[in-house]
């Protein structure tokens, strides 16, 4: 999946909580106000769009601390489907 | 003409068909023609075998007035596996149409004749359920555990609309009431297509009561003319067999500002148990403390336990666990769903379904709600929604509208993540959804 339809949906998450959208990929999510709710939210509206689950590594995850780092997670996980 | 022991049955009540009117008389006659002498079914364990709700009440009243082992099935339930069920037990299947003895497929077989295997109890009335898993269940009961209005003096005259599936265990409670009260008539609705039913017999203008769920009052807002309704001489409404919300509560009232409105929790085990009148859902904590003595309640973590002779376990002291989950807030205490089911694990916080969908179900547009559980990566669950909603909206507005509605109340996380907005109400055989 492409990162640009990754951070369209990390965004539209954010807008329907009524927070702003993302500025810039090297945000933290914490300065985003991107927490682990919305993560979650956003795995499964990928999840809805290709039909597929997805594979989450649990130590993969444990580095996410920027937008960057979440659009390499969903880049990576979904290509490898 | 009934049997000693059982309430006696009030012959003179009617019976309001789409085609007419008749009496418990009327069908007891109807009955005896087609089933022939009791005699014939002494001994056995016996399932009518129906086409219409004419047919069930006919034979149902025939088989108490003379005592028989007995109960009712809708043909279209009749199935390989239900057969196998009721031939597990004993039972013996009787095409209420003639009195043949039927194959347990439900097929005409000549040359069966009539089992005496399982056990015979005379005046058993075999109540037909869901359970929890789906699968067929038999419970046995009584004229006297049905008729759990043994304890009300008088009821005021009225025609009750009967929207119940045909053998379980709320219809024999209102057919209870019609057969055992007097002045008790019925109006009887046509499962297949509720709503047509239900409009059909509010203009014909003899539907003064009903007993049903919120789901069939919210299947009823969205599918019957509004003026119609508004008109409806209702002057008794009962609501039960799932959680009745303060929402559907509210919009009842200022429907019917004239009739009397209670929700009643009942259980197909413990029997009809407790009676809210004061317009809130819950009830009030007072009830767990101001027992009538005959029937109890109590709260063990969080579940819900009753002890009433209603149940067909109705030895003194025996406690049923309900199997649903109770809280106290502020003195009322809430149903908050089933046991297994009813609670939704956010990482580690923990989201209701039932306080969720009461939520929802509080928002002007939506006619009803359903909110489960979905796996979900990080966070192990999320609550997802299925709302209908009252007027057409585009997806995106109807979920941002109802999102914001619910952060107004809920916590983060059991604002629904994910959305879809069915066109009807799903409507289930028990009349819930």
């Amino acid at each position: 999946m492409q990162r640009s339809d990754i951070l369209k949906l990390m965004n539209t998450v954010l807008v329907k909580r009524g927070r702003a959208e993302i500025t810039s990929p090297t945000q933290t999510t914490r300065d985003a106000g991107f927490r682990s709710l919305d993560f979650s939210e956003t795995a499964l509206r990928i999840e809805t769009m290709i039909g597929a689950e997805l594979a989450f590594d649990a130590a993969s995850m444990r580095r996410i601390e920027t937008v960057a780092d979440v659009l390499d997670f969903f880049e990576a996980a979904t290509g490898q489907l | 003409m009934s049997p000693d022991g059982a309430p006696p049955i009030c012959l003179h009540n009617r019976l309001h068909f789409a085609d007419g009117t008749t009496e418990w008389a009327g069908l007891l006659a109807e009955a005896a023609q087609h089933l022939g002498a009791p005699a014939r079914y002494a001994g056995l364990r016996v399932i009518f075998v129906v086409a219409s709700a004419r047919a069930a009440l006919a034979a149902l009243v025939y088989g108490l007035a003379h005592d028989l082992d007995c109960g009712v099935v809708e043909t279209a339930r009749l199935s390989p596996e239900v057969g196998a069920r009721f031939a597990g037990a004993g039972v013996v299947l009787i095409d209420a149409g003639c009195g043949a003895v039927l194959g347990q497929g439900g097929d005409l077989a000549p040359e069966h004749q009539p089992a005496h295997g399982g056990d015979h109890v005379p005046g058993r009335v075999t109540v037909l359920t869901s359970g929890t898993t789906g699968l067929l269940k038999l419970i046995p009961h009584s004229a006297a555990t049905l008729n759990t209005f043994d304890r009300v003096k008088s009821l005021p005259a009225n025609g009750w609309f009967l929207p119940y599936q045909i053998g379980s265990y709320a219809w024999y409670q209102m057919v209870a009431l019609g057969l055992f009260m007097p002045g008790q008539d019925l109006v009887p609705g046509d499962f297949s297509d509720l709503a047509a039913s239900f409009a059909a017999a509010l203009r014909c203008g003899t539907v003064t009561a009903i007993s049903s769920t919120p789901t069939f009052w919210r299947h009823a807002l969205m599918s019957i003319d509004a003026d119609l309704l508004a008109s409806a001489p209702l002057r008794r409404l009962s609501l039960g067999g799932e959680i009745v919300d303060q929402a559907i509560l509210d919009r009842l009232a200022a429907l019917y500002p004239q009739a009397q409105i209670r929700h009643i929790y009942a259980s197909s085990e413990a029997g009809a148990a407790i009676v809210v009148t004061d317009g809130r859902a819950g009830f009030a904590e007072s009830l767990l403390h101001h027992a009538d003595g005959r029937i109890g309640l109590k709260i063990e973590e969080g579940r819900l336990f009753i002890r009433s002779p209603y149940g067909n376990k109705a030895a003194a002291g025996d406690w049923i666990d309900s199997g649903d989950l109770v809280e106290n807030r502020a003195g009322r205490i809430y149903f908050c769903g089933r046991a297994g089911n009813s609670m939704i694990n956010v990482g580690g916080q923990k989201a209701f379904p039932a306080d969720i969908e009461a939520h929802l179900l509080s928002h002007p547009d939506v006619i009803w709600a359903q909110v489960t559980a979905r796996r979900a990566p990080l966070v192990g669950y999320l609550p997802v929604a299925s709302v209908v909603l009252g007027r057409k909206l585009e997806a995106d507005t109807a979920e941002a509208m109802l999102t914001a509605h619910c952060q107004t109340r809920l916590a983060d996380y059991a604002v629904p993540r994910l959305w879809d907005f069915p066109d009807t109400v799903p409507i289930r055989a028990s009349l819930k959804s």
